[in-house]
């Protein structure tokens, strides 16, 4: 009984084993075999303060925290007004910039949403999410 | 496509047990049309226990979503419901929000409302942003438009807000594609320019998007040679 | 032992229905390894190379572990991995868990229960349980 078992179980992982060779030969040339793809670049706050001016800041949240409170030069992007902010965010921005985008914390979906919008649709380099949000970098003022 | 039944049902049977507030469902699944500037979504809820019970927050996961209560004290037996609204914006394809809901019946929980918008995307625009470097040769670079679902796009017309800027819209790769080169002209000056891409559809209702074009000024560059 | 209630009737219904579970599963994973490959890295259990090999094989291996049971073909062998296979996904997502790693990543923050995961466990229970009770009524087979 054991051996038919065993036979069986092996015979189930082989021929599993077929069609994921094939699919993986199919995204070889698009699947990043090493490493997580760099597609959710973070950084904490003290490499970005190491920065120094070569960042650019983007601010994700809505216009009442930002008015309140903001990094100094950060400028304001979100996705209900893309359209109008974008072009203010364009002019500040040049090659040799990292941006880095925040909104309030850790947990926030809206930083990630704006890095990917800059990184696909205005396909811009060397995007950033800052690690722990505006939170952070408060406690690390 | 039986699995999902039996999940729902299988999920449904506790969320019964769970608590005084029932929900009718605890996820939307909203398809708002290309004109809608809104996608609103009804959480219907009962109360099954026998004493009031006061939904103390409503709390969405971000700006963009506002919900409105009709009233906060749930009298047993009564039902009721949170209108969630989700302003689409300048918004294309799927979207994730939830609402966290905290009554007094259970306190430290928190329900989460999912809703989830599918945006239709008339046009795709890639890339939405030109950038001539001072070195860089004032050749044309192509912007691909890509006509989303069954739309009846059949012209883009395209303006730039700098006279300096020249576009010019050819049919594109695909059968739904369209390709707007963009090639700016001399100028002694840095352009921060953006593009207005209309198309022909809808007519009532015209929508415009954008593309922007930064060229810097090749006058240091110009000066070196 | 053999005080195990039988039914063939209930077994071949829990076997069909387990074993459209993991067709469905994998499935839905087959369809987009790179976003599997990525669900499995938020574990943070196995490094990026491991997790991204496993996105490619393990749907396939669901898919086929799930026709045996269905169609009651190399069954044992099918509900040996199929209960290793559960035991390793609660496993991972107790691991999740414990590690107070947010695995659904909502925008809504440092909230309280998460239902769903709460279900998501629930299920893999019903499955497992499902699975050890075929595996202790199968038959034994003296030929392959």
């Amino acid at each position: 009984m054991g051996r038919v078992l065993v036979r069986q179980v092996l015979f189930l992982l082989g021929l599993a084993f077929l069609p994921a060779i094939g699919q993986a030969l199919y995204y070889r040339g698009t699947v990043s075999w090493q490493q997580r793809p760099v597609d959710s670049a973070a950084v904490s706050v003290e490499e970005a303060k190491n920065w120094g001016g070569a960042v650019l800041w983007v601010d994700a949240r809505a216009e009442e925290p930002f008015a309140k409170a903001h990094v100094p030069g950060a400028l304001r992007l979100d996705e209900d007004g893309w359209d109008t902010l974008l072009p203010s965010v364009l002019a500040a921005w040049s090659p040799e910039r990292k941006v880095v985008v925040y909104c309030s914390r850790e947990t926030c979906n809206a930083s990630h949403a704006v890095a990917e919008r800059l990184r696909h649709e205005v396909q811009l380099k060397n995007i950033y999410v800052l690690q722990g949000g505006w939170e952070e970098w408060e406690n690390k003022k | 496509m039986k699995t999902r039944v039996l999940f729902s049902l299988i999920l449904a049977l506790p969320l019964a047990a769970h608590g005084a507030l029932v929900w009718e469902s605890e996820s939307a699944d909203l398809h708002p049309s290309l004109q809608d500037k809104d996608a609103v979504a009804h959480f219907k809820y009962k109360n099954t226990g026998d004493k009031p019970i006061k939904i103390v927050s409503v709390h969405p996961s971000c700006g963009c979503t506002t919900a409105a209560l009709a009233k906060d004290v749930v009298d047993p037996n009564e039902s009721g419901e949170i209108t969630a609204t989700f302003h689409i914006g300048d918004r294309s394809g799927v979207q994730q929000k939830t609402i966290g809901v905290t009554t007094d019946d259970k306190p430290g929980q928190v329900t989460l409302l999912k809703l989830k918008a599918t945006i239709p995307q008339l046009l795709k625009i890639s890339p939405t942003f030109l950038f001539w470097a001072p070195t860089d040769a004032l050749d044309p670079k192509p912007i691909t438009v890509t006509v989303g679902g069954d739309f009846p796009v059949t012209k883009l017309n395209v303006t730039a807000t700098d006279k300096a800027i020249t576009t010019e819209v050819k049919p594109g790769p695909g059968e739904k594609d369209f390709r707007i080169f963009v090639t700016p002209t001399e100028s002694g000056r840095p352009i921060n320019a953006a593009l207005k891409i209309e198309p022909d559809f809808p007519k009532e209702a015209p929508k415009t998007f954008y593309a922007n074009v930064r060229v810097d000024s090749r006058a240091k560059a110009a000066a070196k040679k | 032992m053999t005080a195990l209630p039988r039914s063939k009737i209930l077994e071949r219904i829990l076997a069909i229905i387990v074993g459209a579970v993991f067709i469905y599963a994998g499935f839905l994973k087959a369809r987009d390894p790179v976003h599997f490959a990525s669900d499995i890295s938020n574990y943070q259990m196995v490094p990026w190379s491991v997790g991204v090999r496993l996105a490619f094989y393990l749907p396939w291996l669901e898919l086929v572990c799930g026709f045996a049971l269905v169609l009651h073909r190399f069954f044992s062998g099918a509900l040996a991995i199929t209960i290793a296979l559960l035991l390793a996904f609660l496993g991972a997502t107790a691991w999740a868990r414990i590690h107070g790693i947010d695995v659904s990543c909502g925008c809504f923050g440092s909230a309280g229960t998460n239902l769903t995961l709460a279900w998501h466990l629930a299920i893999l229970a019903g499955l497992l349980l499902a699975s050890i009770y075929l595996w202790c009524t199968r038959e034994r087979v003296r030929f392959a």
